[in-house]
């Protein structure tokens, strides 16, 4: 008997075809299911996306070569034409923090001596851990980065990342190796600070453009573009006082902020591990303290505390 | 009728699964830096002009449950809310093949007016469901910008598809 292919495939396709139907509406709503589960903030849900990022990171980091070899060689090639003009500029910046030098080690040397009279409490060193940062987490909805430090490095949720511009974002997820830091950039990103100059405090907030806004001012503040903005340290989960941007423009309702980082050249990030109850974990005191001085010169002080 | 060998049939599936390989590398290049100014907020959506690709031109090696997992992987190394990118993905699939009669015979410029067409109300949903996820509206600039993107960087990436297309899947 000759087989007839056809005749079989003219019955199995309208079945096949509403098998493919159910499951691509299954498919969907499965992606839909996720979408709540993963809004209900159930810690199954975060868990497998630690153990997905933390098993593909080292594929995005061997990938990520190619593309930073290429990044280098560009900045190579534009650095080089204004490699005078550079060199001038920097002669000049040079000498401008000299100064500046001179100036924050006599403010150093006075602030210790004004706390050492009013038995001033200092806080307490922050530990830290340098980290490469291997992917952007791009498209138009989330501001993130990848880094390669993670739990094993002692990092937890909440703990802040910056670079030696300033504040970056706060970890949100921690892998055994790899961690997510979501930018002050981000639309989910909220940051208590103060306004360096006045103290004013209120809250950054992110909404995925380049300048976050800030939010939640006293009725009576003075803001001035130009200003400074630093963490407050609010909340105890950011450490106070690490420096976040600058005001850039004011329209009635809306105080934006430009942030110091300049995230094109984001290569390499310090977690400062803090404990996301804003207290700082003594468990790796072989590494120098973080501090925006340096190391201090003047052995500690055991005699302010009472 | 002679029975493929093994090397025939591991040559076969290989070919055939190149289209959701490729997708699904480029799910994971979608998350390199590149120091190019502002590209992290206007990376093109490679997938989706892969998935909008092979819709079109080869939809029996598309399954949905291979574009489902992708788009969920794509979520995890972006960080965006699990099921967004799978939802557009499938979306934008099963539009690109309602409409594939119309668009393959077509010569390519209508073929990239189609996925502009196609990939819009994609976007827009994609930006409505992220809204509804976050309980208010989210700026729609960066949105509007990554579609630009992927809509103008289509022509480049397909180019890449069809030689793709041509010699390795056949």
């Amino acid at each position: 008997m000759a087989k007839r292919p056809g005749s079989f495939s003219s019955v199995a396709q309208p079945v096949r075809s509403l098998w493919s139907r159910f499951a691509f509406a299954t498919l969907i709503i499965a992606a839909f299911a996720l979408m709540l589960l993963g809004k209900a903030d159930v810690l199954l849900v975060d868990r497998t996306r630690v153990v997905v990022l933390d098993a593909l990171a080292p594929v995005i980091e061997v990938a990520a070569r190619p593309a930073e070899a290429v990044t280098d060689l560009m900045n190579n090639v534009r650095d080089l034409r204004y490699l005078r003009a550079e060199n001038a500029r920097l002669a000049v910046e040079n000498d401008r923090l000299d100064r500046w030098q001179h100036v924050a080690r006599r403010l150093e040397a006075e602030n210790r001596a004004l706390r050492a009279l009013t038995n001033f409490v200092p806080p307490k060193e922050i530990d830290f851990v340098s980290a490469r940062v291997i992917a952007d987490g791009g498209g138009a909805f989330v501001r993130s980065v990848m880094i390669t430090a993670g739990r094993k490095d002692g990092l937890a949720l909440g703990n802040a990342a910056v670079s030696g511009e300033g504040l970056v974002g706060g970890i949100v997820e921690v892998g055994e190796a790899y961690s997510r830091v979501l930018l002050i950039t981000d639309l989910n990103s909220q940051i208590p600070i103060v306004i360096e100059r006045t103290r004013d405090p209120g809250v950054l907030a992110g909404d995925n453009t380049r300048s976050p806004r800030i939010v939640y001012l006293p009725q009576n503040a003075q803001v001035l573009p130009g200003d400074r903005i630093v963490t407050s340290g609010h909340g105890g989960v950011f450490p106070p006082g690490l420096a976040v941007g600058m005001v850039t423009t004011i329209t009635d309702g809306s105080i934006r902020v430009t942030p110091f980082v300049d995230w094109e050249r984001l290569e390499y990030v310090r977690i400062l591990k803090t404990g996301s109850d804003g207290v700082v974990q003594p468990e790796s005191a072989h590494l120098p303290p973080f501090s925006v001085m340096g190391p201090e010169t003047a052995p500690r002080s055991g005699g302010t505390k009472q | 009728m002679m029975r493929p060998t093994a090397a025939q049939r591991l040559d076969l599936w290989i070919r055939q699964s190149t289209p959701m390989a490729l997708t699904a590398i480029l799910a994971v290049l979608s998350v390199i830096t590149i120091g190019i100014p502002g590209y992290a907020s206007v990376v093109p959506g490679y997938t989706a002009m892969a998935t909008f690709y092979w819709a079109v031109f080869r939809p029996d090696l598309q399954p949905a449950s291979a574009l489902f997992l992708i788009g969920v992987l794509q979520d995890i190394l972006t960080g965006t809310p699990l099921g967004l990118t799978a939802v557009s993905l499938l979306l934008l699939h099963a539009f690109a093949l309602s409409q594939r009669r119309a668009l393959i015979t077509k010569p390519f410029l209508l073929t990239w007016v189609g996925f502009m067409l196609i990939q819009l109300p994609v976007s827009i949903l994609a930006w409505m469901m992220m809204s509804m996820l976050q309980f208010r509206l989210v700026g729609p600039e960066p949105a509007l910008f990554q579609y630009l993107v992927t809509v103008l960087g289509f022509p480049v990436v397909a180019w890449l598809f069809v030689r793709l297309h041509r010699y390795v899947v056949r």
